[in-house]
């Protein structure tokens, strides 16, 4: 498959090019190295320019704002903005703005006015409640938390582990079980206000990403009215489900955006770097690590590419999204792996955005369902749902 | 007001430019290719014209490859109004673009030709004026502020050593410096309006232009690396060294 751009998308992406290179990279430079953020004044300078042209809002519908992008322009430009030393979980320090909580696209009018619009507005900051300490990846099973019914309120009691933003957040999803018998059927998803009685923010996770935490969550007794249901009672599965499918496309272009760059500065590295008399880009054993990011870097970018063009085509992409997920994050690890042996002691310093990417990029093998979930997604399609 | 705005397809600035093997000129193959960051400083100054309500027509030319209408379509997404591509797979050394340029804006009847005062490729700081000199116009080279007034244009030119500001008749060639803007982000409406601008397609053969090379490249080499420097033990020993082997006091 050879992918061609059309002239807008690859004016897009020369523009977003030059704004990462005169805009972020800059200020970057003057950041901590683990910096999570940008200076509040140059973060509103940058929201305010990209607003001018028009693209902020990534991710959020045209109908809500959004610029009216399709999936495999959005993956092309998630390729672009991930390109510096915070991309892989800080792309472009968020100046394109996003969408936030998906769902809440499918929410009610009353919701969406009470929840969805000052999220967008930026007044208001959510948190994602699906994990739990008894596991991530099968939430059918997995989901413990319960909410029983009580006149118009449901009460829920239960736990919650790595949700990040939860300490900070006005309001969240929580998804609870709300019918024992039923598996995935039997799940559903609440509007929770922070703070609210009976909903506390345990304590603080540290992981291997230095800049955000995540948070564990436990709620007891917690009163949520019954107009805060989203979609509809045991049907939360399917919201919760629709997100992990599409989130998995700019999660997959994300870890490519990252390989592009990192084999860019291992390529002119190993062409100036001298051992035993002549440039790395002499050594057969460097050239072929090159060629392995490289092969690594095509393969990911085009399965990141197939995944958005059937979503954009309006198929069933869930394999295909599952694919680029899998091979991004694996490919991605094993091409900053590479560069950072190609810079050998500089690799691991914090002068070079490598020792980062390497923490957080293992990550990407985990978060948004590990490697071998995806695996399990792609077999059932492949040998059929029967001989699960 | 009509104006005129030739854009170059040249390698990316930010790319690190390498000579070939055999020394034949620098090495394209895979090297990202950009609009010439001068030319972009014009479409910037151009568009400024049209959204002040001096210019009412901005025409984008390039001349090259048929590659170059991507760097039209740039420049067409930053708010020119439609693009002439002379299409060639030829080098077109400075006279040979002004030539066919001049043809160009007599055709269409530019008030204004606006370039960038050179090619980061080729460094050549020629064709404005070969242009402006063939078309019997007058010139204004290297501007930093231009301003358009009653049939004139003031505009105040970076020289060694200052500014110097002139005053010339329209109609006028302009070629821009650096400082004279910063170009803006294409946005992304204008982006998808450019998709549907016209780009009328032409060849030098058109124009009637002979655009073969007059010049000879004898050999193409890398700049000179840049030696290690030297301690010296004392203020003495430094102004010896200055006056003795660099020879500079």
């Amino acid at each position: 498959m050879d992918y061609q751009l059309t002239d807008e998308q690859r004016i897009i992406v020369d523009t977003l090019r030059k704004f990462m290179r005169e805009e972020i990279l800059p200020l970057e430079d003057k950041l901590d190295p683990d910096a999570g953020d940008l200076e509040p004044e140059d973060k509103a300078r940058l929201v305010a320019k990209v607003r001018d042209m028009g693209f902020y809002g990534l991710g959020i519908p045209p109908e809500f704002g959004g610029p009216d992008l399709d999936t495999t322009t959005q993956t092309l430009m998630a390729m672009e903005m991930t390109q510096h030393r915070a991309g892989l979980y800080n792309p472009a320090y968020g100046v394109f703005g996003g969408a936030g909580l998906a769902q809440l696209f499918e929410a009610t009018d009353a919701q969406k006015e009470k929840y969805l619009y000052p999220t967008l507005r930026g007044e208001k900051s959510t948190f994602f409640g699906l994990t739990e300490p008894s596991g991530g990846s099968d939430p059918a099973r997995a989901i413990q938390t319960r909410a029983v019914r009580d006149g118009e309120d449901w009460v829920l009691n239960g736990s919650k582990i790595f949700i990040s933003g939860a300490d900070r957040a006005d309001f969240g999803l929580i998804f609870a079980r709300t019918d024992s018998d039923k598996g995935r059927g039997g799940v559903t998803c609440f509007i929770v206000d922070v703070p609210s009685p009976g909903f506390y923010v345990r304590r603080v996770v540290h992981t291997l990403r230095s800049t955000r935490y995540a948070t564990e969550i436990q709620i007891e007794n917690l009163r949520v009215p019954d107009s805060n249901i989203l979609g509809e009672v045991n049907k939360g599965f399917a919201i919760a489900n629709d997100r992990l499918t599409r989130q998995r496309i700019p999660y997959a272009a994300g870890c490519v955006g990252v390989a592009i760059k990192a084999q860019e500065m291992a390529i002119e590295y190993c062409k100036i770097r001298n051992t035993f008399g002549g440039p790395l880009a002499s050594r057969q054993s460097i050239q072929w690590m090159i060629v392995d990011n490289e092969l690594d870097i095509r393969t990911a970018r085009y399965l990141c590419l197939d995944a958005a063009q059937k979503a954009d085509r309006g198929e069933e992409f869930r394999t295909e999204a599952a694919m680029a997920k899998l091979v991004g994050s694996e490919a991605g690890g094993r091409v900053v792996d590479r560069a950072m042996q190609i810079f050998g002691g500089y690799g691991m310093t914090k002068d070079f955005p490598f020792e980062r990417w390497y923490r957080e990029m293992r990550i990407r093998r985990i978060g948004e369902g590990p490697s071998e979930v995806q695996r399990l997604v792609i077999a059932r399609d492949i040998i059929g749902g029967a001989f699960h | 007001m009509k104006v005129l705005v030739p854009v170059k397809r040249v390698i990316d600035y930010n790319v690190k430019a390498r000579v070939k093997a055999d020394g034949s000129g620098v090495d394209l193959a895979n090297v990202k290719m950009s609009m010439n960051p001068f030319d972009e400083i014009s479409v910037e100054q151009a568009v400024r014209m049209k959204e002040a309500g001096t210019a009412t027509e901005i025409v984008i030319v390039s001349i090259g490859p048929a590659a170059a209408q991507e760097t039209i379509r740039t420049a067409l997404a930053m708010g020119g109004d439609r693009g002439i591509l002379v299409k060639t797979d030829q080098t077109v050394e400075p006279l040979a673009v002004a030539k066919i340029l001049k043809i160009i804006t007599e055709q269409e009847g530019a008030d204004i030709v606006i370039l960038g005062k050179q090619a980061i490729d080729d460094d050549s700081n020629q064709t404005g004026q070969m242009l402006a000199a063939l078309l019997g116009r007058s010139q204004a080279t290297f501007a930093s502020e231009v301003k358009i007034e009653g049939g004139k244009a003031e505009v105040t030119r970076e020289v060694d050593g200052g500014l110097q500001t002139i005053r010339v008749n329209l109609p006028t060639v302009i070629t821009v410096d650096l400082r004279l803007n910063e170009p803006r982000y294409a946005s992304l409406p204008n982006i998808m309006k450019a998709r549907k601008k016209p780009i009328d397609e032409k060849t030098p053969e058109d124009y009637g232009v002979d655009i073969t090379p007059r010049l000879k490249v004898l050999k193409t080499t890398e700049p000179p690396v840049r030696t290690a420097g030297v301690k010296v033990e004392s203020v003495q020993e430094l102004v010896a060294k200055l006056r003795n082997e660099a020879g500079v006091i």
